[in-house]
């Protein structure tokens, strides 16, 4: 695993994200309040906060798994504003452009290791299915996966189908990587695997926004930490700063909180 | 004893015959139907779902009757064969477009997340990374329907059309003296001889496909 994950620096355009003036309302509860955000292309930005306080919902609204009621999403050169009719192409393309990983895998179990991450390049890259494998060869050697190829992600534990996710989402040639929580499902010895191939990410100088309860992750590896609570933000800026001395009661007390697990 | 048997397995034929093309029916008419009780439109789900509740509301030989006495084009009445197996065909449709449905409903909605955020579009996250997983779910399912629409299709007898069941009882008529009831004994043991490896088959199947899974 000391390959970098990514070698092909042609292959990283990386973009940067804005949000603006998000706002999102599940009926009457407002989840996101007027958040506005701006993660620099190659930076890492880390989102922490209490249960229940937004953090997915932002998330799943910078790829429009969730359409958002208001404000705008700018991915690179593409801008997304609430209200205007997405057309399908726009929507293609912004999720082409940003891979997702998640809390619970979502790997898909008819198919083999291999197939999860040749699959979708043949149909979104339209890749040959020669081209698309030996892709996906490359990128599960790297995670230190190959020998798992032509299994079932069913046979793999939690920490090797989390690998299998992120390089699922690599292989399209996303310019930014969303996670959320990608290591909350795990034990810590197996989530350290994750983190590994996260950090070699970072590294590589991927556009990241991670939702996590790592704290040592956000201090080391993030460039950035924003806390929300109750849909808003309430607190950013540089993670080791705002860890050693939070400037908001209420940061203190979830930092507090998280430690003390 | 044997004039019985042969008479009964003369009208085996046609049994395999309703019942295949009328489950053939259903598996694709079945498909419509599920896509619009999925519909993301409240008008095309709510005339989906009514038309599902109601096919499966009346009893099959009401339908049956219904479109062999009730349905004419013009001059033409649908003749037995055609009225029972395009009746059973229909409900089958009604039938496993639930069965499909319940086995989308049980898929975690992970997977179509998944699929999204990756960029790829509905029609493939549909027939390829969800269908394949429902349709195993469906399998026994979709076994234990064929195998009630096996022995429902003896309902086709009412309305003349000649199965194993119209056989038996136009031989226990023609007989009455000597046939008794043996000639619905002797259809009572091959509906069992089809239905049983049907039921062994599913079931291997089902639990193959469990381990690949
Ligand atoms: N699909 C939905 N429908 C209705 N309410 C929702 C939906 N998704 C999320 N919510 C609500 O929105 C709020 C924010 O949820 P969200 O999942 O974004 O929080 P979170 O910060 O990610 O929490 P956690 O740390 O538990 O993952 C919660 O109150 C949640 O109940
Ligand atoms: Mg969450």
């Amino acid at each position: 695993m000391n390959v970098p994950l990514i070698t092909e620096a042609t292959e990283l355009a990386i973009a940067g994200v804005q949000i603006s003036n998000l706002s999102k309302r599940f009926g009457d509860h407002l989840v996101l309040d007027d958040i506005s955000m701006n993660v620099k292309p190659g930076s890492v930005t880390a989102l922490i906060g209490p249960s229940g306080s937004g953090k997915s919902t932002l998330l799943r609204c910078v790829n429009l798994l969730e359409t958002p009621d208001g404000g705008s999403i700018t991915v690179g050169s593409q801008t997304i504003r609430a209200g205007d009719r997405v057309k399908d192409r726009e929507l293609l393309t912004l999720r082409r452009q940003v891979g997702m990983v998640f809390q619970s895998f979502n790997l898909f179990p008819h198919f083999t290791v291999l197939r999860n991450v040749a699959f979708p390049q043949e149909k979104i890259l339209g890749r040959s299915r020669e081209e698309a494998e030996a892709r996906a060869r490359v990128l599960l050697e790297r995670v230190g996966l190959a020998d798992k190829a032509d299994q079932h992600p069913g046979k793999c534990s939690g920490g090797q189908q989390q690998r299998i996710a992120i390089v699922r989402a690599l292989a399209l040639n996303p310019r930014v990587m969303l996670f959320d929580e990608p290591t909350s499902a795990l034990d810590p010895e197996v989530g350290v695997e994750v983190l590994t191939v996260m950090r070699e990410l970072a590294d590589a100088g991927m556009t990241m926004i991670v939702v996590t309860h790592e704290m040592q992750f956000a201090r080391d590896v993030s460039d950035h930490l924003v806390v929300m609570a109750d849909g808003h933000i309430i607190e950013e800026g540089d993670p080791a700063e705002i860890m050693a001395d939070p400037r908001e009661e209420r940061t203190r007390r979830f930092l507090n909180a998280v430690l003390e697990r | 004893m044997g004039d019985a048997l042969l008479i009964v397995l003369l009208g085996l034929p046609m049994t395999l015959l309703v019942t295949v093309l009328s489950f053939t029916i259903g598996v694709i008419g079945g498909i419509p139907l599920m896509l619009g009780l999925r519909s993301r439109t409240r008008w095309v789900r709510l005339t989906c779902r009514f038309a599902v509740d109601l096919i499966r509301g009346v009893p099959p030989i009401v339908w049956l009757f219904l479109l062999y006495f009730g349905v004419s084009f013009g001059a033409i009445r649908l003749d037995s064969l055609n009225a029972a197996v395009w009746g059973l065909g229909i409900i089958s449709s009604a039938y496993l477009a639930e069965i499909y449905r319940g086995a989308f409903a049980t898929l975690p909605s992970g997977q179509a997340e998944a699929s999204a955020a990756l960029g790829l579009g509905g029609t493939v996250t549909l027939t390829r990374i969800l269908a394949p997983q429902a349709l195993r779910t469906a399998l026994p399912s979709i076994a234990t329907y064929l195998l009630s629409l096996l022995k429902d299709s003896s309902i086709a007898s009412t309305i003349g059309v000649a199965d194993m069941v119209f056989n038996a009882t136009m031989f226990a008529r023609q007989n009455p003296a000597t046939a008794g009831i043996v000639p619905f004994f002797i259809a009572a043991a091959v509906y069992l001889v089809i239905s049983i490896p049907v039921a062994v088959t599913a079931r291997r199947l089902d639990t193959r496909l469990r381990r690949t899974a």
